[in-house]
């Protein structure tokens, strides 16, 4: 592999500096796309940490072919977090309802989000696996219908249906409060 | 045919929200698709609701400090290795010998040929402030203004950088004339830049009269200025926002406004890595 040797592709050193350009804008991002996964804050901040370096550390292998690096970032993302669930025997792909958000709030207020929250994992796990990672690569990863479709194998017209699908099943099964 | 403009519709709503866009915004201006829509991208912001949280400052801190050191390490071996990616494949078992010999060569003088390069430092080349100008503030006891993101649009493209501010929740009574917060730092791309975006997601004042809680209006959720300024990677670019509020008559209702004039950029030099 001869990464920098033609002109029309990017050099290592150009690669590592667009990497870097990235580390601000989607830490918070990767950050939020492992936590919908796994549903443990600080485990998800450490993943999104590793998730940079095992991309810088892999920029040699990395090809721009139709993924941009955003998209292959997440794609790292994906199976670290895999990774991290076999590791810790959770054969789930969503925070369960033995997870409790706690907070500085009054205990009226930490009741109302650990309802809330309930509410809507009950209703992101009636989603297909593929629907759930388009919901999570558009709303967190803050991805394109492009670049999500990139990841998953699929053309935008696609993953546009299918995220449609999903809002659809989400609002029907959470309601909509007026 | 018509599911399909639905759905690239919805689409466009939700990369519109993803900018930090109102929904609002995006019903008004398919209207014929607004009953439609709206219980959808309300959907979206539940889910988006429950599980967004802004990493811990420390932790990110921490990782950005381990990703520069080994970007750092990274970059001091690439030179020699790129050396061996130049030699074309047919003459590389040729000159291995002269290169071995090369390279002894060059790890004894690697100090001269290889000076400090340019790596961004760990703690950052940006620093973003809030401000405030004072107008109307003294009306208030508190003016809590909540940022949710702010972007930084590249002059001359589409490109545009943007970042999730450490602190989120700024008090613009505590910020005035010469007082600033500095609410988020780290690295942004070098270059140049013209305009500065701040998403809100929330206002809440409190008068100092009355005690009473008042509507302070953000027409759009977003506090816009066009200025052009540079970042460098080998010089701290401190940006200061200036928001100012300001009474809009006598109706007891302010308005939020960015103030251009007390807003901009001052670079500070800071050590090379």
């Amino acid at each position: 592999m001869n990464i920098g040797n033609r002109k029309d592709i990017p050099t290592i050193n150009e690669y590592e500096s667009r990497l870097a350009d990235l580390y601000e804008e989607y830490y918070d991002k990767v950050a939020r796309y492992v936590y919908v996964h796994i549903g443990n804050k600080e485990e998800a901040e450490d993943i999104a940490g590793e998730v940079f370096l095992k991309a810088l550390k892999s920029l040699n292998s990395y090809r721009e072919q139709g993924v941009p690096m955003q998209g292959w970032l997440f794609r790292i993302a994906h199976n670290l977090t895999v990774d991290y669930l076999r590791k810790m025997d959770k054969r789930r792909t969503l925070p369960t309802d033995s997870v409790v958000l706690v907070g500085n709030d009054n205990p009226v207020d930490t009741a109302q989000k650990n309802i809330e929250f309930e509410r809507v994992t009950e209703a992101m796990k009636q989603l297909t696996t593929e629907q759930r990672e388009v919901i999570n690569l558009r709303f967190f990863g803050g991805l394109t219908s492009k670049e999500a479709g990139g990841i998953l194998g699929k053309s935008d017209g696609a993953v546009r249906e299918m995220q449609r699908a999903a809002i659809e099943k989400l609002r029907g099964i959470m309601g909509v409060e007026k | 045919m018509m599911t399909e403009d639905f759905d690239r519709i919805l689409d466009e709503c939700i990369d519109r929200i993803n900018r930090g866009d109102n929904a609002a915004d995006c019903l008004s201006d398919y209207p014929a698709y607004s009953e439609r829509l709206r219980p959808l991208l309300q959907s979206m912001h539940d889910v988006q609701k429950t599980y967004t949280f802004t990493p811990s400052a420390d932790t990110k801190r921490a990782a950005r400090q381990k990703f520069y050191a080994t970007l750092g390490k990274q970059r001091r071996v690439t030179p020699v290795l790129s050396l061996f990616r130049a030699i074309p494949r047919s003459a590389a078992w040729a000159t291995i010998a002269v290169l071995v010999l090369a390279i002894v060569g060059i790890l004894m003088i690697q100090p001269i040929l290889n000076p400090p390069m340019l790596v961004p430092s760990p703690d950052g080349n940006f620093a973003f402030l809030i401000s405030d100008e004072p107008n109307d503030i003294g009306d208030f006891e508190s003016l809590n203004v909540t940022i949710s993101g702010v972007g930084l649009q590249a002059a001359g493209s589409v490109k545009r950088f943007e970042f999730t501010p450490e602190t989120k929740t700024v008090d613009l009574t505590r910020l005035q004339g010469e007082q600033s917060q500095e609410i988020w730092r780290g690295n942004a791309p070098a270059g140049q830049y013209s305009q500065v975006y701040i998403y809100v997601s929330e206002v809440t004042g409190k008068l100092e009269s009355t005690g009473q809680i008042v509507d302070v209006k953000l027409p759009s959720s977003k506090l816009h200025i066009s200025m052009p300024f540079e970042v460098t990677v080998d010089t701290v670019t401190r940006f200061t926002f200036d928001i100012t509020v300001v009474a809009t008559g006598n109706n007891g209702k302010y308005i939020l406004k960015p103030q251009i004039g007390d807003s901009g950029t001052r670079q500070e030099q800071k050590p090379l890595e």
